[in-house]
């Protein structure tokens, strides 16, 4: 058997289905399982990216038969570069939460699967060439992360979770409205079939078509108005989740939106006003409530729809120089703010209400944790020399080469107030006395292993950027060949 | 007035996305259509399939339906590890889900009922390539004929361990399924069993097994959610 893309949708669910069998051998392979099989998919990613270099884009047909009439995968240095990143932090996750329940109860068990499942869908939603292929992802993506954040039952958690249900059903229903109504007038729903036909639709039918698809996506991409759901649900989940969601859940759905913009609708000539429009709202609005935050984890929940305001509007500028920018902030961002979740959570772990105010002195208290957000801190507001001062300054060469003069100040204002909070909690952390008994727990092993992989890929990224770069650099080309995708896939 | 402002955007929009529904023209056949003319021609060539639609679902795009069975899998994890209710102490629990029996016609009613209803809902699900139905609906009649039973005696059980083997083993053939398809032709769930003579019941190659392993997991998952809902404590199940 080749390796091939489709491992990384079938061998998870096989296991998915496996392991409530294996569970009843042993409780203990409930959670080994997942993670053997999240290593093997690390195995694929390595095999896959060298080989994409050295053969261009790989296709894949699934059932036989060839793109059009069949569903197909795509493995390209775009697709390739977000799995490989969401399969990593998703072991390290995994690694992190190996001892984070009870193996005896059964919550471990569905706790695994469903983490599995998530770093699937998101997985399916970036390799799939298929438009209704794509919306069936993101529905796996999405009920692993309703169940996920309600996944503590309390009051708090079922309320985030029920609030996500209905605004993430609402973002399923325009997606397939947008899709029926695509198929209506196309007759096929492989993205680069519809892409060659986009011409044929009229210019009504277009506009209706992209407010459904921007919609449904922006949902899952936290694009403002859409992400009321985001702050309750990254306070409410397990804190490893959040990691998760920031990486993987978020990740699907602007690439979901970047796809739709640049190769089904090929916007990508231009800017796409819309995008850097809801981009800046996005960010300007997310940052400034974040700085009003007194929970940690909603801090960091808001600080992370900032980002993704930042992506959307970076894809907005429609150049190859503005799509490389938004992908070298996903890679940033999904990289440090993973390891700030990570870190924060054994911070509060303890802590019923999980405020900034409680960490008053944990520097003392848990150096290395600590040290590790702080570094996380400085990394994602961008200080340099760190990996989130690279993206942010191609952000802002981009954002020049368009000559967006009020982008530019905004993204610096912005970026101020980032600082300033991050700067709040490390004051809080570094130099303020401890007021009260401190409600940490010392992390695990495990989950120390995983932050200091987690720091150490930052700290590679941020002192030899170029080593990255490259494969950054060939992922945008991708992404903005759009005749190059569609001749790949049609075969032509 | 924030409600009435919510109104008339609600008008507004929904005025233009029924414009757009409104210009659709549906049942046409032109030359755009030409993914479907493959649907239909290859269906009874190649796949020997006499329902199309089964043949769509199954072999076209059958891995969307690997999707959805994932979908609903992971709905009734996701529904057993929230609708679990911890017992607190001094809360009185029913012994019973229902506290009045049902009358005698029910009694009778669904002890001819349910045998007729299990019977039902395989042939739909074997016979899913060549009459209309399939795996998904034929668990679902399977599961009503449960919900019957469950609804009119007090004392019904599900096994649990035998519903979740069930599940899991009917995911597992689906999955395995499309591992020989890998193994033994070129791709993910590609139909490589002898496809037979069209219109038999053994025609279609791997598209009834996969279909009878939906049925399978359709009815134990959706068996299993309705034994979460209804009797959704632990103790009381032991």
């Amino acid at each position: 058997m080749v390796i091939s893309p489709i491992h990384y949708v079938a061998i998870p669910l096989l296991v998915a289905f496996l392991i409530p069998l294996v569970a009843k051998i042993g409780k203990n392979w409930a959670r080994i399982l997942p993670g053997l099989t999240l290593a093997y998919l690390n195995f694929v990613s390595v095999y896959l990216m060298t080989k994409v270099q050295e053969t261009g884009i790989i296709s894949e047909s699934v059932g036989g038969w060839d793109a059009p009439v069949g569903i197909n995968l795509v493995f390209s240095p775009l697709s390739g570069l977000l799995v490989s990143l969401i399969t990593g932090i998703g072991f390290l996750v995994w690694l992190y939460s190996y001892q984070f329940k009870n193996v005896e109860k059964n919550e471990s068990q569905k706790y695994f699967t469903l983490l599995l499942m998530l770093i699937t869908g998101a997985n399916g939603v970036i390799l799939t060439g298929d438009i209704f292929n794509m919306f069936v992802f993101m529905e796996i993506t999405a009920i692993s992360a309703y169940a996920l954040t309600a996944f503590y039952r309390h009051r708090n958690g079922a309320e985030a979770a029920f609030k996500y249900l209905l605004i993430g059903s609402l973002a399923s229903t325009f997606m397939l409205l947008a899709i029926m109504l695509l198929y209506a007038q196309v007759g096929t729903l492989n993205m680069a079939d519809i892409a060659s036909k986009m011409d044929q639709v009229s210019s009504g039918m277009k506009v209706t078509i992209f407010i459904l698809f921007l919609t449904g996506f922006g949902i899952e991409a936290e694009m403002f108005p859409l992400n009321g759901w985001a702050p309750d649900a990254y306070t409410e989940a397990p804190g490893p989740i959040g990691a998760v969601f920031a990486s993987a859940v978020v990740k699907a759905g602007v690439y979901a939106m970047a796809r739709v913009v640049f190769t089904l609708f090929g916007y990508g000539d231009s800017p796409v006003e819309i995008l850097i429009i809801m981009g800046v709202i996005t960010m300007a609005i997310a940052e400034f409530s974040a700085f009003r935050q007194e929970k940690l984890k909603r801090m960091l929940a808001y600080s992370s729809i900032g980002q993704m305001g930042l992506v959307i509007a970076a894809f907005g500028l429609g150049t190859k120089a503005g799509v490389f920018a938004a992908l070298f902030i996903m890679v940033n961002h999904a990289l440090i703010k993973s390891l700030l979740f990570l870190s924060g959570t054994y911070m509060v772990y303890h802590s019923k209400e999980k405020l900034i105010a409680e960490l008053n002195g944990m520097a003392k208290e848990l150096p290395v944790t600590a040290a590790l957000f702080a570094f996380g801190a400085l990394a994602i507001a961008g200080f340099p020399p760190f990996s989130g001062f690279w993206s942010k300054v191609y952000f802002l060469i981009a954002a020049a080469d368009q000559k967006m003069v009020f982008l530019i100040i905004m993204v610096l204002l912005v970026t101020t107030v980032e600082v300033l909070y991050y700067f709040k909690v490390i004051n809080r952390m570094y130099f303020h006395k401890p007021e009260m008994e401190l409600e940490y727990r010392r992390p695990s092993t495990n989950a120390l292993i995983s932050m200091f992989v987690l720091t150490a890929v930052i700290l590679w990224i941020s002192f030899f950027p170029d080593t990255v770069m490259g494969y950054i650099d060939a992922a945008a080309n991708d992404l903005v060949n759009r005749a190059g995708y569609i001749n790949l896939v049609l075969n032509r | 007035m924030k409600k009435y402002v919510a109104v008339v955007l609600l008008l507004f929009f929904g005025y233009y996305l029924l414009l757009s529904f409104l210009q659709l023209d549906f049942g046409r056949a032109d030359e755009r259509m030409a993914v479907s003319k493959d649907y239909l021609h290859e269906s009874v060539a190649t796949n020997k399939v006499a329902n199309v639609i089964t043949s769509i679902v199954v072999n076209f795009r059958g891995f969307d339906t690997l999707g959805e069975v994932t979908v609903l899998f992971l709905a009734s994890t996701a529904l057993a590890s929230i609708l679990y209710r911890r017992n607190k102490p001094g809360v009185k629990v029913p012994k019973e889900r229902i506290l009045t029996s049902a009358s005698h016609l029910l009694h009778i009613g669904a002890k001819v009922l349910f045998p007729i209803s299990i019977v039902l809902g395989a042939y739909i699900f074997i016979h899913g390539h060549l009459t209309p139905g399939g795996g998904f609906q034929g668990g679902a009649v399977i599961a009503t004929g449960v919900l019957l039973m469950i609804l009119s005696y007090r004392k019904f059980h599900v096994n649990h361990n035998i519903v979740s083997w069930v599940e899991s083993i009917a995911g597992i053939a689906f999955v395995a399924i499309g591992f020989t398809g890998l193994i033994f032709g070129t791709s993910f769930l590609e139909n490589v069993f002898p496809v037979g003579t069209l219109n038999a019941l053994m025609s279609g190659g791997a598209i009834p097994l996969i279909y009878i392993a939906v049925g399978f997991k359709v009815g134990a998952e959706l068996i299993g959610l309705l034994d979460n809902i209804l009797l959704n404590n632990k103790e009381l199940k032991q």
